[in-house]
């Protein structure tokens, strides 16, 4: 069985505000002093796929495939390190995460798809960057594949997948049949942690490096969607009344009083 | 013929009725149709429910509702919902279509968008207009920077963040002219299949509608912990909630999470405790109208957000402050 889980590498969204600095110029923001770092979202869906290979009676091959101007294979061997057999970069010039939309991003994912045996795609929910949720089902539309949204968990039964989609008010059982797309589901939990060795072996795992001409594709498609400005948002601040007085207990006795004298309760 | 730019919301349903962002999804809309200077229309789609939802949104005043009912609508399947809306689309030619950025809208929309070949501009929080130009603003890397985007083809698609737009409020005299559309689906055409679909009710008050909300951090420190908060929501009348890491851990159910990938919320008082106020965890709840932080750490970001503040270990405050609720409020 073959897995691929499409992965990106994304400014440490848990970076402090300053640490997004805007280029006007350029139109890009420019992370300062924060590393890149595997996307959270799509951290949860490797895991998803490991768990499969956990299980799974015959094994499965899990492929981990990027894109972009650069991908980086430090960033990218965390991945291979928790169980991920190998790396498949597409890199170009044009293939700037900042510059791309979810519409051109998923038609050199299924390119490159097209070009691997797969018989399950697993993708975040969304980027930590961007957080535009389209590309799974982006992926599934070019190729003509089933996909189901926010899985937290599933079971592969020869051809068959039953799968436990998250809903508002609980959660609903879906079967499809492979091949598929799976977008993960946060719900699935964080990525297992490697030991020493495992990185240490993560480091001879083949990584593949194509270019847009290796999956047919002339250039980056052009976007559905134009992209005028980036601006740093104000965070409304607000003046904190602290309760400072005598012993902690105090402090919560006076905040409770405060609240009901303040009509806030 | 409709009028040149038109405007189209779905409304999605939720246990037989009009979902309660329906009044957002309207208020953004028709800020789009008055910038556009089109109309405004709506879909709802649904089993047996749908036409009683449809005459309800002629309170709003629209100037047509496209309303399905068949029964592989009653609960939503993307393959299904993104056919008919499609077959909607396809007749009332929109601009501009919209709706919330909900766990059914974050499906539809993208399986919509590229069914219509659309752009698709997920999870806005405001809409302007720049000259001619419409625009729509979404917070990206995790709401420390805004990106202005403006369409790039026609339809173009939008997700609106809860809790952003004004809701729109109810008119004198209910106008809009209802159209029953019919749409073939069959089951034979649908690669997916829904099998079971299990209720996942929380004990206590549900997070999107409480008016109270008590939501603890990582500073909790274990799932024990939780018991404490619960006895404050208690006396309060409030909804427990977390940030991530404690749904992550497991320490609360994933239901509870605000935020970015999870509620966001606009309780009148909203008490954080023990968190330290993340950019993802701040995009959930910033919209509160009182805001209360209890935190160990004097320098953590939540104080600037908040209205009233206490530094101290949760174990030792929040007795106190549960305690005096139980003998004030009565």
């Amino acid at each position: 069985m073959h897995i691929i889980v499409c992965m990106k590498q994304v400014p440490d969204p848990e970076g402090p505000r300053d640490a997004f600095e805007i280029n006007q110029t350029s139109g890009l923001v420019e992370p300062r002093g924060i590393p890149p770092v595997l996307s959270l979202f799509d951290e949860n869906a490797l895991e998803m796929a490991l768990r499969i290979k956990d299980v799974h009676p015959a094994g499965a091959k899990v492929s981990v495939l990027s894109m972009g101007k650069r991908v980086s294979n430090a960033v990218m061997l965390k991945a291979l390190a928790a169980g991920a057999d190998e790396l498949v970069k597409v890199e170009d010039d044009s293939l700037d995460a900042g510059r791309l939309d979810s519409f051109a991003t998923a038609q050199v994912l299924a390119g490159a798809i097209r070009k691997l045996p797969h018989d399950l795609i697993i993708v975040g929910r969304q980027a930590a960057d961007f957080n535009d949720g389209q590309v799974g089902i982006g992926i599934a539309h070019v190729l003509d594949l089933p996909v189901v949204t926010l899985a937290r968990a599933l079971t592969v039964q020869g051809c068959d997948m039953r799968i436990e989609r998250v809903l508002a008010s609980g959660h609903e059982v879906v079967c499809a049949s492979l091949p598929a797309v799976i977008v993960a589901s946060n719900e699935v939990g964080e990525l297992r942690y490697p030991s020493m060795i495992q990185r240490r072996e993560a480091k001879q795992k083949p990584v593949h490096t194509w270019g847009l001409n290796d999956i047919g594709l002339a250039a980056a498609p052009r976007p559905r969607v134009m992209r005028r400005h980036l601006y740093t948002p104000e965070l409304k601040l607000r003046q904190c009344r602290i309760f400072d007085g005598g012993s902690p207990a105090d402090a919560g006795r006076n905040l409770a009083l405060t609240l009901k004298q303040d009509r806030v309760i | 013929m409709p009028t040149e730019n038109q405007v189209l919301v779905f409304l999605e349903m939720e246990r037989g009725a009009l979902h309660p962002l329906a009044a957002e999804v309207l208020g953004a809309g028709k800020q789009v149709a008055q910038g556009l200077n089109g109309g405004l229309a709506a879909v709802v789609m649904g089993g047996g429910a749908a036409s009683d939802a449809a005459s309800n949104v002629r309170q709003f005043g629209v100037e047509r509702v496209y309303v399905l009912e068949h029964p592989f609508l009653e609960a939503y399947h993307g393959e299904y919902f993104c056919r008919a809306l499609s077959e909607v689309c396809r007749m009332a030619a929109p601009t501009i279509m919209l709706m919330a950025n909900t766990l059914v809208g974050g499906d539809l929309a993208p399986r919509l968008a590229w069914n219509l070949e659309a752009g698709l501009i997920t999870d806005c929080v405001a809409t302007e207009m720049a000259g001619a130009e419409i625009t729509f603003t979404k917070p990206i890397y995790s709401g420390n920077v805004m990106a202005v985007y403006a369409p790039a083809t026609t339809p173009t698609l939008i997700t609106l963040r809860p809790r952003a737009f004004t809701p729109l409020t109810a008119v004198e005299t209910p106008r809009g002219e209802i159209i029953p559309v019919s749409a073939a689906l069959d089951q034979a055409s649908a690669r997916t299949t829904v099998v079971e679909r299990i209720e996942e009710e929380g004990d206590g008050i549900k997070l999107g509608s409480a008016q109270r909300i008590v939501a603890g951090g990582r500073g909790i420190g274990r799932a024990e912990g939780f018991a404490l908060l619960k006895d404050m929501a208690e006396a309060l009348g409030a909804a427990i909630g977390a940030s991530r890491p404690p749904c992550d851990l497991g320490w609360v159910p994933a239901k509870a999470q605000v935020g970015q990938t999870g509620e966001i919320v606009a309780p009148g008082l909203y008490i954080a405790v023990g968190i330290s106020g993340s950019t993802q965890h701040l995009a959930g709840m910033v919209g509160s109208k009182t805001i209360v932080a209890i935190n160990k750490d004097p320098q953590a970001t939540i104080f600037k957000i908040a209205d009233y503040g206490v530094v101290g270990n949760y174990e030792d405050v929040i007795p106190a402050i549960t305690g005096t609720l139980r003998e004030i409020l009565v």
